[in-house]
Formats: structure tokens, sequence, C-alpha cells
């Protein structure tokens, strides 16, 4: 599984990071840093599916 | 400038939308004579706020120190002393650190396993609640007593000490936001001596994970985290400040909800027709009338907003449920759409110090208010609820309501 953020559209509302901070880390103003392509590790997947679906502003999704 | 801007008065807390309103239109960054502090009420000023290192969160050691230098008795600067640790009233690296050892226990896949007993807790109270006839009070009978329950189940306490639970988080709301009166002296007094019952509670409850860990909140949030882990006292204060910040805010969230829910009609009938809406309408319902109204900070630095100076030493109140109704956000932002989305609602907060608790809370909530809605079908309002005339929560003292 991967996930990516779209740094165009985060607002940086944390609401990820809460979820799981390493799976969805936050740079120093808040942002996620999680990149445009990141690799989920395995047994992850659900704790990943929370997270991008807690993203008010659907910045996050799962890309595969 | 001749607006409105005392948030406490009773016309202003039973509508302070409109008071919001007036602000964001005439003077969205005001310096209120009547609160002592900046009013910031548009949604992207409120939302810099978050993300701007001249507005600290280290609110309570500059009254503990005040307290400490007029002699003031040691029970008081306790539970200030208790207080000063939390990760809230804490800039980094000291928040970052809390924050870090704490988050493991908040953990999406933790919360979510929590749905079960949440949903025994909310039934539990509702059986109880569809015994009773005539008009009932939601908040005394469900709302108030269910997340004081859910945290003290999920902290691992026995069932029979429960109770004290609720009362302990009375006591520290008192603590933390009451002062003067005679009155109130006394009951002050008597705040104290709780806290310090909950505090040697929460130490022998800690004692007991120790020797026998479970699957807890408490064990989670003892486990180390590299080479480092929260001391005693800090799991104390971490338990009370679980306790404080997810009670009345969780009650008041199941409550407002409830209460807009009743005066939407239409919108409550779209929820029983689609009972699947629940993620979106909750976040609707704290977007709508959430559980804060105010968050403060404490201005370190000289910064601007929108023009105006703000200099060390004041204070800022930003005005999430005026963040929340702000037009240039949200469209239509006075109309309640269970349906709304995106819906990047500030209820929460935003950045570092959003709440941890967050995805507790939004389960709690919705838990609570789908099971209001699927077992009261004829649930309705009795009387006009009244608001409580305070500046943070918007929080109502009952709301009374028939189900058959």
């Amino acid at each position: 599984m991967r996930i990516g953020v779209d740094n165009e559209v985060c607002e940086a509302h944390g609401q990820c990071s809460i979820v799981d901070m390493d799976l969805f880390p936050l740079d120093d103003d808040g942002y996620s840093a999680v990149g445009p392509d990141r690799e989920v590790p395995e047994g992850e997947e659900d704790t990943a599916r929370l997270g991008v679906d807690a993203c008010p502003v659907r910045a996050l999704k799962v890309l595969s | 400038m001749s607006v409105l801007d005392d948030l406490t008065t009773p016309s202003a807390s039973a509508d302070p939308f409109s008071v919001f309103r007036a602000l964001r239109e005439s003077d969205p960054v005001h310096w209120s004579e009547a609160h002592r502090a900046w009013l910031i009420t548009r949604y992207d000023d409120v939302s810099a706020a978050f993300q701007n290192k001249a507005f600290s969160n280290d609110r309570v050691r500059p009254v503990l120190e005040r307290k400490r230098q007029s002699g003031a008795e040691s029970a008081a600067t306790g539970v200030l002393g208790l207080m000063t640790g939390w990760m809230v009233v804490n800039d980094p690296p000291v928040h970052t650190r809390l924050r870090k050892l704490a988050a493991g226990a908040f953990k999406g896949q933790r919360i979510a396993a929590m749905d079960a007993m949440i949903t025994r807790i909310v039934d539990e109270h509702l059986d109880a609640f569809l015994r009773g006839s005539g008009p009932q009070d939601l908040i005394s009978e469900v709302a108030y007593p269910l997340p004081a329950t859910v945290i003290a189940t999920m902290l691992g306490a026995a069932p029979e000490d429960r109770d004290r639970f609720r009362e302990w988080s009375d006591e520290l709301a008192l603590v933390a936001f009451g002062t003067g009166g005679a009155a109130r002296a006394d009951r002050h007094e008597r705040a104290l001596r709780g806290l310090r019952e909950m505090e040697s509670y929460f130490h022998t409850l800690i004692e007991k994970r120790r020797a026998e860990p479970g699957e807890d909140m408490l064990s989670a949030l003892m486990a180390k985290e590299g080479d480092d882990r929260l001391t005693d006292d800090e799991l104390v204060g971490m338990c009370a400040l679980l306790l404080f910040a997810g009670h009345e805010t969780t009650t008041n969230s199941i409550a407002n909800s409830v209460l807009a829910l009743l005066r939407h009609p239409d919108q409550l009938d779209r929820l029983r027709r689609d009972p699947a809406l629940i993620g979106p309408a909750v976040e609707e319902l704290l977007r709508f009338d959430g559980p804060i109204k105010v968050l403060n900070r404490w201005v370190v630095a000289e910064t601007e907003v929108r023009g105006r100076t703000i200099r060390p030493g004041e204070r800022v109140h930003l005005v999430l449920a005026s963040a929340n109704r702000d037009p240039e956000k949200f469209a239509a932002p006075d109309a309640l759409d269970l349906g709304r989305s995106p819906n990047p609602h500030v209820a929460f907060g935003k950045g570092i110090h959003a709440c941890i608790g967050a995805q507790l809370a939004r389960m709690e909530t919705r838990i609570a208010v789908a099971r209001i809605v699927e077992r009261l079908p004829g649930l309705a309002l009795a009387e006009e609820p009244e608001w409580k005339d305070v500046l943070a929560s918007r929080s109502m003292e009952k709301l009374v309501v028939t189900h058959s």
C-alpha cells in the first residue's frame, strides 16, 4: 500500500498525525511531511486508511 | 469602535454567532476592553495564529509564579503545579516530548478498538433514559455521565470508582476557571481536597498497572518511547488532563449536536434515512455549534495580524466558533448541511496543539448521536435551553427533551 499528500491542498490541520505520528509525520509548521509517494509498512494498512480519512481537506490519498 | 465585544453577557451566550458576525465584518482583529484581550474572529487569521510562534501556550506558569510570590495557600499551588505540567499549557520542546510520549495511547487503531465499549456505555445510559417518561434532561442523564465513564473505563478504573471521576472533573474545572466569592472560596477548598484524593488515586492505579499491565490506556501511556518515558507525576498529570479536556467538551459536543438536529428537522430526517452519514454529519455539527468557543494564547513576541500590532504580555482569544462560521471559508456558513464536504473546521484546533483526543471525541459523539437518533424516534425539545455565560465553552445548563 502506498500513500501520498498533495502539499498544495494540505492546510496543516494535523488530524492525520493524531491517528499515527510515525505514519503521518508533520514538518515544523504542522504541514504533512508524508511526501508525494510513501510505502506503508506491512500490517499498518488499516491505520493508514484511518489517517487518510481523517484529513478534512482530502490532501491525503491512498495511491495503491 | 462601538462593536459589541463582551462574549459573556446572557445575550451573547444565547446567540454568540451574531456577535461574531459583527466582529468579523467590522473589526476582525479587535481589542476588547471587556476581556482585556484581542478577539481574532476570521478563519484565516485563527488558522494562521495556530502556527504563529509569537503566540504561546505557556499560560499557567505565570499565574502559578504570581501565586507563589504572594504566598498563596499551598493546596491551590499544588493543583496549579500539576496543571503546569500539562502539554496543553507548554510550548516546544517540553510540549514536543510530552506529546510524543502520549501519542501512542491515542493511536487510531487503539481508539477504533474502543467502539464496542463506547457503544455499550452509550446504550446503558439510553436504557435508563428510556425507562423515564415525560421531560428529562438529556445532559444530566446521558451526555454528562457518558464521557467520564468512558475515560474511567479506558484508564482501567474499577466500575465502582467511576462516579468519582465526574466529581474530579468538576473540581478540576472549578480550580482551573473559578475565582472569587465567599461561597465559591468554600467550594474551592473542597475541590482542592478532592483533587488531592484524585492524585493519590491515580498514583495507586499506576502502581497496579506497573505490577500488572493491561490493554488499557494508562498501560499504553506508561510504555517507553525510545529511551524516554513519562514519570509517575507526569502520568498523574496526563490522567487528570485526559479527564479535564475530555469530559465537558464531549458532553457539549453531544448535547449541542442533538440540539442542532432538533432545530433542523430536515437534517435530522436526512440522518435517520441515511445513518451512514454520521461521519460527515458529526464534522458538520462540530463546525456548526462545537463545544469550544475560544482558545487562549499569551503573546511572547511582537507580531502583526491584519495590520494590527500585537505586543508581548497581551492576551489573544482565538474564536474558533467564529472561524467555523466565516463565509470566506464556508459556503452558507449559517446553514447546517450534514453532507458538507470538505469541512476543514477548527473545532479541535490546529497545528502542534490540535486536540490529541480528537479521534476519541469524534467516535464518542458519532456513537452517542447515532444511538440517540435511532433509539429515540420521538425525540422532541421540551423547553428552550439556557446557555451558560462562559467564555471558553459553548455549554447549555440543561437539554430537556421528551422521547415519546
